[in-house]
């Protein structure tokens, strides 16, 4: 059986406000404890403890620049799997200097694994069968949270919040008016059901290693992997984005994400990948930098010049 | 545009006398421990050309070892094997790839990583610095034994050919790969990736990017203890402990990586002991060290020392 999920649900609209809702409802109550450990003579770290749907309690990164703000925001969304950094791996740890981060551990990931601890792989397929209890509808929220709390914060420039990282910092702009711009790299959420057909590597495979085992489920998992989707995302994001596109002739390269390009409403740049961290990285920074107004990027050593 | 000389670096490591006699005794401690292996086949994880595994072992300090080993359903005679040890953060991969390639495939998660780390969790960011002002107690005195009781773990299995075992990893896998291929002989053929642990206390004054800057976080509130951690360190350094590795190795770099320096990939590769080595650098790449393309050359090194 093949069943596509490029069709919209017509529930979609519903079941995000619902959620929504849902988060509205839910107060985070708050814990903010300084890290020691983690500042610096330039920024004070922070851990901090909100409550997202569910009720679950998260975990989240934040480092706030010494001296007076407002500062702009670099909201670092996790990648897939179950660390997340107080900066993402290899980025300057200068960022911090004028910068507030925020990084977040999702339910499941480390520092918000109790009670429920993700396992990888297999959160990718965790609830799947229904959108209801797909383990991403609480995930999504999560991050929602996230930007809620930053903005509750007064020394947050809330005109300069940028959402950075894959799915999950799209999905945050779709579903939070706050988020200004929007540094994307789609790996997992983009027509999920389709990508996982032509590849046989994880995470993706976790979709296919499930269908395998559950043939009879690929209608309801297609139907989950549509509510997620994030081309039918793309018209509620409003941030200005820098939407990072695969490889020329990759399965997510810019042809393929083009119903994003066409479907986001703020201003859009996208960039094809060179195969580069370094080259790839270096463009997100500066871009990011002009979008923030900033003097220069705020580069690691090894990518200056 | 490449920083300057990079190949140049002269490293800052000092190499202990005793740093041989310290390993032995690691290894004859952790020799002692009874492997006790535990493989349960995974219906989800294989394919009708695939089996995988979900397998545990015993460790240093009888901590129990978890891993995915991987493994062609259909093959004649013993296979290869191949050790894939993981990065800093990231999830050990279902080695699935590498079965697929014909290799008996074992992806070890060693201390601390999921499923591994019931007993000792010191979480990330921490693993770096867990115990680092004592040789006897840091935590990569067990994590790089967990890597190597995967050879054990592949030594102990009928379908694997002893013989023809190799080890590969990037980053923080590429320092493991670095380390297991330098305290375990049976190790054939070695290819590390932008290789994580070689000049630690080197590379918090080359890159302020994390996971290194978790030394210098730590530097920074405990100073006094400076000299302890050089001491501590110093043994685990893959740059001293490049000088044991005989097998033919391949490296590679970015040179323009800010996670790993290149300048520290250049220091261990050049006090490698082995006279079968070669560098690939890696000139407008970061710490992807140009895997896009360089995953091929590790392939046909990998097949022309384990498969012919």
């Amino acid at each position: 059986m093949t069943t596509s999920n490029n069709s919209q649900p017509q529930d979609f609209d519903g079941f995000w406000q619902a959620v929504l809702a849902e988060l509205a409802a839910t107060p985070a109550a708050p814990e903010v404890e300084e890290i020691p450990l983690r500042s610096t003579d330039f920024a004070a770290a922070y851990g901090v403890r909100l409550t997202s749907i569910g009720p679950y309690r998260i975990y989240a990164y934040l480092s706030i620049p010494h001296g007076a703000g407002p500062f702009p925001v670099r909201y670092h969304l996790p990648r897939y799997g179950s660390v997340t950094d107080l900066v993402p791996q290899g980025a300057s740890n200068g960022q911090r200097r004028e910068h507030i981060t925020f990084a977040i551990c999702v339910r499941g990931q480390r520092l918000a694994d109790q009670p429920y601890a993700a396992a990888f792989p297999g959160q990718l397929t965790d609830g799947i069968d229904d959108p209801s209890s797909y383990v991403y509808r609480g995930i999504v929220a999560d991050c929602v949270r996230g930007v809620e709390y930053l903005t509750s914060r007064p020394d947050v420039d809330s005109a300069r919040i940028a959402a950075i990282g894959n799915d999950l910092a799209f999905t945050t702009a779709a579903l939070s008016q706050h988020v200004t711009h929007l540094v994307c790299t789609p790996t997992l959420l983009f027509d999920t059901h389709d990508l996982a057909r032509r590849t046989s590597a994880y995470p993706l495979e976790e979709i296919n290693d499930y269908l395998r085992l559950h043939p009879d489920r690929e209608a309801a998992v297609a139907g989950t992997l549509s509510h997620f989707n994030l081309r039918w995302l793309a018209p509620r994001v409003n941030a200005a984005t820098l939407l990072m596109a695969g490889s020329h002739g990759s399965a997510l390269d810019a042809s393929a994400l083009q119903p994003l390009v066409d479907g986001i409403q703020g201003a859009i740049d996208v960039h094809e990948a060179e195969h580069s961290g370094y080259r790839d990285g270096r463009h997100s920074e500066e871009w990011l930098s002009r979008q923030f107004g900033m003097s220069e990027p705020s580069l690691p050593p090894h990518w200056r010049g | 545009m490449p920083r300057a000389a990079a190949d140049q670096y002269v490293s800052n490591i000092r190499r202990p006398d005793d740093i041989d006699r310290f390993w032995e005794d690691v290894l004859a401690e952790t020799a002692r421990i009874p492997l006790d292996p535990e493989v349960i086949h995974d219906p989800m994880r294989s394919t009708d050309r695939i089996d995988v595994y979900e397998i545990f072992f015993t460790s240093l300090d009888r901590v129990r070892i978890a891993g995915w080993y991987a493994v062609p359903r259909h093959h004649d005679g013993p296979l290869p094997g191949l050790l894939q040890v993981p990065g800093y953060n990231m999830e050990p991969p279902v080695p699935k790839v590498w079965a697929g390639k014909g290799y008996a495939a074992l992806s070890v998660a060693p201390r601390g990583k999921l499923r591994s780390n019931r007993q000792f969790n010191p979480g990330y960011p921490g693993l770096l610095t867990y115990g680092m002002v004592d040789r006897n107690t840091y935590s990569y005195r067990g994590f790089y034994m967990d890597a190597c009781r995967g050879v054990d773990f592949l030594l102990a299995r009928d379908e694997v050919d002893g013989d023809h075992i190799g080890v590969t990893g990037h980053s923080q896998g590429g320092g493991l790969t670095v380390s297991t291929a330098a305290l375990r002989p049976e190790i054939k053929a070695a290819a590390a990736g932008a290789p994580y642990l070689c000049g630690y206390l080197d590379s918090i004054e080359l890159t302020d990017a994390y996971p290194y800057q978790e030394i210098a976080d730590y530097l920074r509130l405990y100073p006094e203890r400076r000299e302890q951690v050089e001491n501590t360190l110093a043994y685990f350094d893959g740059i001293n402990l490049a000088p044991s590795i005989t097998c033919p190795i391949i490296v590679s770099v970015g040179l323009q990586d800010s996670t790993c320096p290149p300048e520290t990939g250049f220091a261990m590769f050049n006090a490698i002991g082995s006279t079968d080595k070669r560098m690939y650098a890696y000139d407008g790449h970061g710490h992807d060290a140009n895997n896009h393309e360089h995953g091929a050359v590790v392939d046909a090194f990998m097949a022309q020392h384990l498969q012919a």
